[in-house]
């Protein structure tokens, strides 16, 4: 047979990266050369005997040796305390934590007021009972699903290649987990599975794009941006910071009528 | 997550230093052997290790507990690898494809030749595949290494060396041929089919 494929075509074959434009091509050749079959197998064998390979052993005491020189380039336990502190004072972090313990606030309130028994608020349940604190639980867990909203759109609306941005999005992402724990857990144990479900995929989502390498792949980022996608994530987290804003909304309209602390009764 | 690295890890990000000092002694030894391959000699695979646990070290806090600790270890140290052999890009002297043959496998000499006993020993494949990859520029290496072992897509290894997807390709298809060249030896022919793909024309 004739115009027997390349080595170079062969290579992209093995690999799976043909054209497209040449795949029926090299495909319908493949299927009736034996010549070019045969020609690959032996490339096939010859790759996969790279992949048998035990790789490079490091030399006796090198962990020990890598320490001792590691060691001096890391920053002093002293200046790592003071960085710690710096970040827990600062106020982002401040705002979280108060987050958290409004959040847990609200949804223990929520359980000894009684949920909604006739299921009439499917969606948060829990922080409809909240009590005469909620004006301000429902403004911060709003204000928590908001940032996530546009940390989230931005991420999916970002090029493939644009490895600042992402390392943008990392950060922020970041800093979103620990309040998004907090308030699934107190939504979970409340019993407001709504919300906990879309929380845990949020949250989820979250960790994946926080410990991503900050020069993720574009296979990567695809992929993460498709399940994203997927989820209905975005939507989803709408729907629930919708929710909040309409209960920050009838709570201002309740306004003194409602108790400044749930009955512990 | 390996339940030891679980444990160290959470102690190693609350600022543990004997904690960090664990995993450094626990991983450096993969670290180095991932290193060599994508960069095929030692001294670069020494620094390369110490720049992965630098950035481990200061990315800690941003490493979330469900995570697989050494798969995140690896994409650093690939990552640092990479960042290496695109700074010593400039100083690389490509060889010339004609030079393989007086490279360090042929230099062995004839009873050093393969036979059926030694074709067995695995170490001697090992060594065999480690020498060609020593033959290859650090270029081709690297993007045979993140193509052929890393699975990353032509156009990421483009994307992380900084090449285009025309010259990727033809570092990729290099290496291939350098590997074939060297690793044949070590393959039961079958129809010939080594001398087949020798022969066969570039497009």
């Amino acid at each position: 047979m004739n115009n027997h494929l390349s080595e170079e075509e062969l290579i992209l074959h093995y690999y799976g990266e043909t054209d497209r434009a040449d795949e029926a091509r090299l495909d319908g050749h493949l299927a009736e050369c034996g010549e070019c079959q045969s020609a690959k197998a032996q490339l096939q064998r010859v790759l996969a005997l790279v992949e048998t390979a035990a790789p490079v052993a490091a030399p006796p005491g090198f962990e020990r040796d890598a320490w001792a020189r590691l060691e001096p380039r890391l920053p002093s336990p002293r200046s790592e305390r003071r960085w710690t502190r710096a970040i827990f004072w600062f106020p982002q972090w401040a705002l979280a934590g108060g987050v958290a313990a409004l959040v847990l606030m609200a949804f223990v309130a929520g359980r000894i007021s009684g949920s909604d028994p006739a299921g009439t608020n499917p969606a948060a349940p829990g922080l409809a009972q909240a009590g005469g604190n909620s004006d301000v639980l429902h403004t911060a867990v709003s204000d928590h699903l908001d940032r996530t909203q546009i940390m989230l759109t931005e991420l999916v609306n970002s090029g493939v290649n644009q490895a600042d941005a992402f390392a943008g999005e990392q950060a922020r992402a970041g800093d979103l987990v620990a309040a998004n724990r907090l308030i699934r857990q107190s939504a979970a144990q409340s019993g407001d599975e709504g919300i906990a479900d879309v929380l845990e995929d949020l949250e989820r989502v979250l960790q994946e794009i926080a410990n991503a390498p900050a020069d993720v792949t574009s296979n990567e980022l695809s992929d993460l941006k498709a399940r994203i996608t997927a989820q209905d994530l975005l939507f989803r987290v709408r729907v629930i910071a919708s929710e909040m804003r309409n209960r920050t909304r009838n709570d201002r309209e309740a306004g003194d009528r409602s108790p400044l602390r749930p009955s512990m009764s | 997550m390996d339940e030891r690295d679980a444990a160290v890890v959470a102690k190693a990000r609350d600022g543990d230093r004997e904690a960090f000092r664990a995993l450094v002694e626990r991983h450096s030894r993969y670290v180095f052997s991932l290193a060599h391959r994508m960069t095929g000699n030692a001294q670069d695979a020494e620094d390369v290790v110490q720049e992965a646990w630098l950035k481990a070290h200061k990315q800690l806090s941003r490493f979330e507990a469900r995570a697989d600790f050494r798969t995140w270890l690896h994409r650093i140290t690939v990552n640092c690898s990479i960042d290496l052999i695109r700074g010593r890009r400039h100083r690389e002297d490509a060889h010339d494809p004609a030079d393989l043959e007086q490279g360090p496998l042929s230099e062995r000499g004839a009873e050093t030749q393969p036979t059926p006993e030694r074709m067995a020993a695995s170490t001697q494949i090992s060594d065999r595949v480690n020498q060609a990859l020593g033959l290859l520029t650090a270029l081709e290496r690297a993007a045979f290494t993140l193509r052929h072992v890393e699975g990353m897509s032509i156009d990421e290894v483009g994307e992380k060396l900084g090449m285009k997807t025309s010259a990727t390709k033809h570092s990729i298809f290099r290496a291939v041929k350098k590997m074939r060249q060297a690793l044949e030896p070590f393959v039961p022919s079958r129809e010939h089919a080594g001398s087949q793909l020798m022969g066969r024309e570039s497009k």
